[in-house]
């Protein structure tokens, strides 16, 4: 009985403690010189966030950064709790947030942002199809941060064995592409493509010719025909054998690591992954991915992923916010060029990417400039309209897809389908 | 008998007293919160332009599509699985309580790990293990059964999620058991064994009947476990190939956080798991509550 | 004859099972100590590249914080469950009239309803009491769940009435028969119910990361879910971040099982 009362005493006390402890936590307000920020790779946004402190710092020497580390899907979880319960207290000054996600919360839950359009950012710096994903009535809620445009990097070793160069894929109509990607399988027995998540690779093919899903205020998927192209396109490469899509992500990125396949299409943030591998350097050439045939407005460009910065309608001293951003992410291209040598991010900030820094021969890609190359596909990405319902026209895409490919579904039917499927789902 | 009265009004209140801090708790962490959930339910819009629309969500749920094919995932799952883990459990459990067996702590201990494993890890070897190159299609086909596309097919999916289930949740189980074979009188084993009683006998005749609450508490849990799984959906099939392993938890989640946005339908749903599950849980009760 | 047959099944289901539990470990070592790439190419074979996982995972990430975080939280949302269930569990068993177990009935109610479901209002009721960002967050919505009570309850069914009757004739308190006569007896009960609250709190993801808002507060998921957060991801630092977060829950179940499966000892003595 006593060895239980002083073991229920000590954990009592330890309790105390954790609470006392809890309290300690809570963000004290008068803290006017320090900003807080969630963002989510230790690699690529904090690194980031590091060196624009640093350059803040020369001119406001107390001037400190709360980075809290934050998985992207967590920051969205805590933004909807934070706005249903109605309580912003809780929320950073600064946060990253993911492009395709921006439309979604400015339709939804406006509340949690505060509009850039005073902070003396000049926005027309930036490139506009990246700046339109975070813009919506004219009011900016972005600063446009890494660049997302689509790349097809190829295994320039494994098309040589089929007697092709890189030129016979850079810059090339998708039946171009299936000739030659049918030549490289039929030689030697490899993909010429890898993926993963379906619908991901159609959508990049569909912003490729700016055919929006979303125009007027209505879906427009049953009737869309550049989208009944790209899912044909998909369906054909699976279907002849010369891409697979793995379900898993991390299969995905084994496929090229391990030369399962000549080439994948993705966003340039794949780029550490696929120099991860790093006795594949020197094998490897970036082109952009194929156009559609026949199409008016097709290009070779696309965009998928990447991330802009906002403020958040809590932040304990926009102002400084503001200048911060304006300073450092909203107009220094040094800070670019030390966040493009250490950590590989391309910027969408185009004075930035007139630098030196970006003319770079890079010795993974055979000597090729890639960043260069990459900025200019950036310039080149028509503008896509998804409403605010990204995530659920990709969620009524996959299933199409899924049709499509695994039960040999008619590619009309499904697209009709996912079309009342997107307006069952929006329509509240 | 007036003190004897008053000796067990006394008991009651003491009793009453050894509840409160549980029910307290209970009742202002969830209750409150779930009647908010059921109130949500049935309304439509957000804050200031909130309306009362009856029923309106529910009749919703008869014609979504997505809904309709998550509840028959979760049904499936619950069907097959939850009989599969409770029966190998109980085996798992009966052997390691036997006197013969030796180094039964480290069997023990390796055949509860899975639970303890993180999901992370966990959902990684899975895909890996049932990818198309993986270990399994390789054991497949060693015995010459052509390879299975296991995650982009829907009903080899499904039964990913189910081995997978089993594979986690059968240790955790078994230590409900365990606890519960410590409660027998080791020596009827003993009777029953000089009787002849084989195993099987021994596990139908007698730990079944002696284990009942146990096995009463613990099928409710994977009941209301298996109805409201999450964790797999989202981490080993992401729900697909398109929506064919997707469970009604998860697309109350992809309600709420990723697609647009609709509480009040996501509440519904909810709502209508607690009611199924409350139906299922009941009826376990009555068939297996009671004080002899 | 047919019991040494019996016991060679016994012991190839056994060493069967124990096989297929153990894979994922092993595979949790290999990661560990080998490379990110090697580990994407499938190498199923340790390594030698633990000491530079460990110096990546270090740099990256607050490791001693969070496990000093989950190894609290853990402990005292245990031991606080345990007391609090049990105490209820024992009252709804020992003290049971058609009342007490109408409000069993209604209290099972609460582990029906998907967690997805009250996180707001949960939020929302948090935030009016000013604990969010605080460990009575965490605490107060986890403690008491239905499931613990009815398994104290099922426990407190074959706990023996003559004990209790006993010591009252003693003169025993009530409170004092529970502390003194119904813990010590029930330990095989508190060590399965302490293993799987120590499992399930070390293991909670979501409700932390939605009430915790700094750095200080970071637990181990949330450390494991920060390793797969970025673009790029460290295959062989993520393994040895899931590796050092499973191997608590794995220790406690080491340290006390022996408390509830000595194997056949007998019922309550």
């Amino acid at each position: 009985m006593k060895r239980i009362l002083t073991l229920a005493l000590v954990v009592l006390m330890a309790i105390t403690t954790v609470f006392a402890n809890g309290a300690k936590e809570t963000p004290a307000a008068e803290k006017t010189n320090t900003l807080t920020v969630w963002a989510w790779d230790p690699n690529f946004n904090i690194p980031a966030l590091l060196e624009a402190e640093k350059i803040y710092q020369q001119k406001n020497p107390d001037f400190k950064l709360n980075i809290v580390e934050n998985p992207s899907k967590d920051i969205e979880v805590k933004f909807v709790t934070a706005d249903q319960a109605g309580d912003y207290s809780t929320l950073p000054d600064i946060f990253l947030m993911q492009d395709n996600s921006y439309q979604k919360f400015i339709a939804n839950y406006p509340g949690i942002f505060t509009t850039l359009d005073g902070s003396g950012i000049n926005f027309s710096d930036f490139a506009a199809g990246k700046l339109a994903m975070s813009t919506a009535g004219g009011k900016h809620y972005g600063v446009p941060f890494d660049n997302g445009a689509v790349i097809m990097p190829i295994r320039t070793d494994i098309i040589a064995q089929a007697g092709l160069t890189v030129d016979d894929f850079n810059g090339v109509t998708w039946s171009t592409f299936f000739e030659n990607a049918t030549k490289v399988k039929k030689v030697t027995g490899i993909d010429m493509l890898t993926t993963s998540g379906g619908s991901e690779i159609v959508l990049m093919i569909l912003q490729s010719a700016g055919a929006s899903p979303y125009v007027n205020g209505k879906v427009n998927i049953e009737n869309n025909k550049v989208l009944e192209e790209a899912i044909g396109i998909y369906a054909r490469l699976i279907k002849e054998g010369l891409m697979t899509d793995y379900t898993d992500w991390d299969q995905y990125i084994a496929s090229f690591n391990t030369g399962k396949a000549a080439g994948l299409i993705q966003g340039n943030w794949i780029i550490s992954s696929i120099t991860a591998a790093a006795d594949q350097s020197g094998k490897w050439a970036v082109v952009p991915l194929p156009k559609l045939d026949g199409v008016a407005g097709a290009t070779n460009y696309s965009n998928s992923g990447g991330a802009s910065w906002a403020v958040s309608s809590s932040c304990r001293n926009k102002e400084l916010a503001f200048d911060f951003l304006k300073t450092t992410l909203g107009s220094n291209t040094d800070l670019y060029d030390t966040l493009l040598v250490n950590n590989g991010v391309i910027t969408t900030y185009m004075p930035a990417a007139k630098s030196a820094r970006y003319q770079d021969n890079v010795e993974f890609f055979g000597g090729q400039k890639v960043y260069s190359d990459i900025v200019s596909y950036a310039n080149g990405v028509p503008e896509c309209d998804f409403g605010s319902y990204y995530n659920d026209i990709r969620s009524a895409l996959t299933d199409a897809i899924t049709n499509v490919v695994q039960k040999g579904a008619d590619i009309k039917a499904e697209m009709k389908k996912a079309q009342e499927a997107v307006e069952f789902a929006i329509g509240g | 008998m007036a003190k004897k009265l008053t000796l067990e009004r006394k008991q009651s209140i003491v009793g009453w007293g050894f509840l409160l801090p549980a029910s307290l708790l209970i009742f202002i962490f969830c209750f409150y919160p779930m009647l908010q959930a059921v109130l949500l339910s049935f309304k439509r819009g957000n804050n200031a332009a909130e309306r009362w629309v009856g029923f309106a969500n529910y009749t919703r749920l008869f014609k979504d599509k997505v809904f309709l094919e998550c509840l028959f995932n979760t049904v499936f799952y619950f069907v097959i699985q939850v009989p599969i883990m409770l029966v190998l459990a109980l085996i798992l459990a009966q052997m390691l309580n036997s006197p013969d067996v030796k180094c039964k702590g480290i069997f023990r201990t390796m055949i509860f790990l899975p639970c303890a494993t993180s999901l992370v890890s966990y959902s990684m070897i899975f895909k890996s293990l049932f990818a198309s190159n993986g270990f399994i299609n390789t054991m497949l086909g060693w015995i010459n059964i052509a390879p299975i596309d296991w995650f982009n097919r829907t009903w080899p999916a499904r039964i990913v999620i189910i081995i997978a289930l089993v594979w986690r949740w059968t240790g955790y189980n078994m230590v409900f058991y365990l606890a519960g074979l410590q409660n027998i009188d080791g020596s009827i084993y003993e009777a029953a064994t000089i009787d002849g009683c084989n195993a099987f006998q021994k596990l139908t005749k007698m730990t079944i009947p002696l284990l009942k609450p146990t096995i009463l508490l613990t099928a409710i849990m994977s009941t209301s476990g298996t109805l409201q799984l999450f964790d797999e959906s989202v981490n080993l099939t992401g729900g697909g190939p398109g929506k064919a392993t997707m469970t009604l938890a998860h697309y109350i989640y992809s309600t709420t956080f990723e697609n647009t946005p609709n509480f009040n339908y996501a509440a519904a749903i909810s709502v209508f798991i607690l009611i199924c599950i409350s139906i299922l849980s009941f009826i376990q009760m009555k068939v297996g509550d009671k004080r002899d | 004859m047919i019991r040494k047959k019996g016991l060679i099944v016994t012991y190839i289901v056994l060493i069967t099972a124990s096989f297929l539990s153990v894979f994922p470990l092993y595979y949790m070592l290999c990661g560990a100590t080998n490379t990110s790439i090697d580990i994407i190419r499938g190498r199923l074979i340790p390594g030698t590249y633990l000491i530079e996982n460990f110096k990546t995972l270090m740099d990256n990430q607050n490791l001693p914080l969070a496990l000093w975080n989950s190894v609290r939280n853990s402990v005292v949302v245990t031991f606080l469950t345990l007391l609090v269930c049990s105490i209820a569990g024992y009252g709804f068993e020992i003290y049971h009239d058609k009342y007490k177990d109408s409000l069993m009935s209604v209290l099972l109610v609460a582990m029906m309803l998907p967690f997805v479901a009250t996180i707001v209002p949960l939020f929302k009721l948090f935030s009016k009491l000013h604990l969010i960002n605080s460990v009575a967050a965490l605490i107060l919505p986890t403690v008491s769940t239905p499931f613990m009570i009815m398994m104290f309850r099922q426990a407190a069914r074959s706990f023996p009435h003559d004990i209790i009757e006993a010591s009252r004739l003693e003169g025993l308190g009530e409170i004092r028969i529970f502390f003194t006569m119904f813990i010590p007896v029930m330990r095989s009960t508190y060590g399965a119910a302490a293993t799987v609250t120590f499992m399930n709190a070390w293991n909670s993801y979501l409700w932390p990361k939605i009430i915790f808002q700094s750095n200080e507060s970071i637990t181990m998921p949330m450390l494991v879910a920060n390793l797969k957060g970025g673009y790029f991801v460290d295959y062989g630092m993520l393994m040895l971040g899931v590796l050092i977060c499973t191997l608590p829950t794995a220790i406690i179940f080491l340290a006390l099982q022996k408390s509830f499966a000595n194997g056949i000892t007998g019922a309550i003595k």
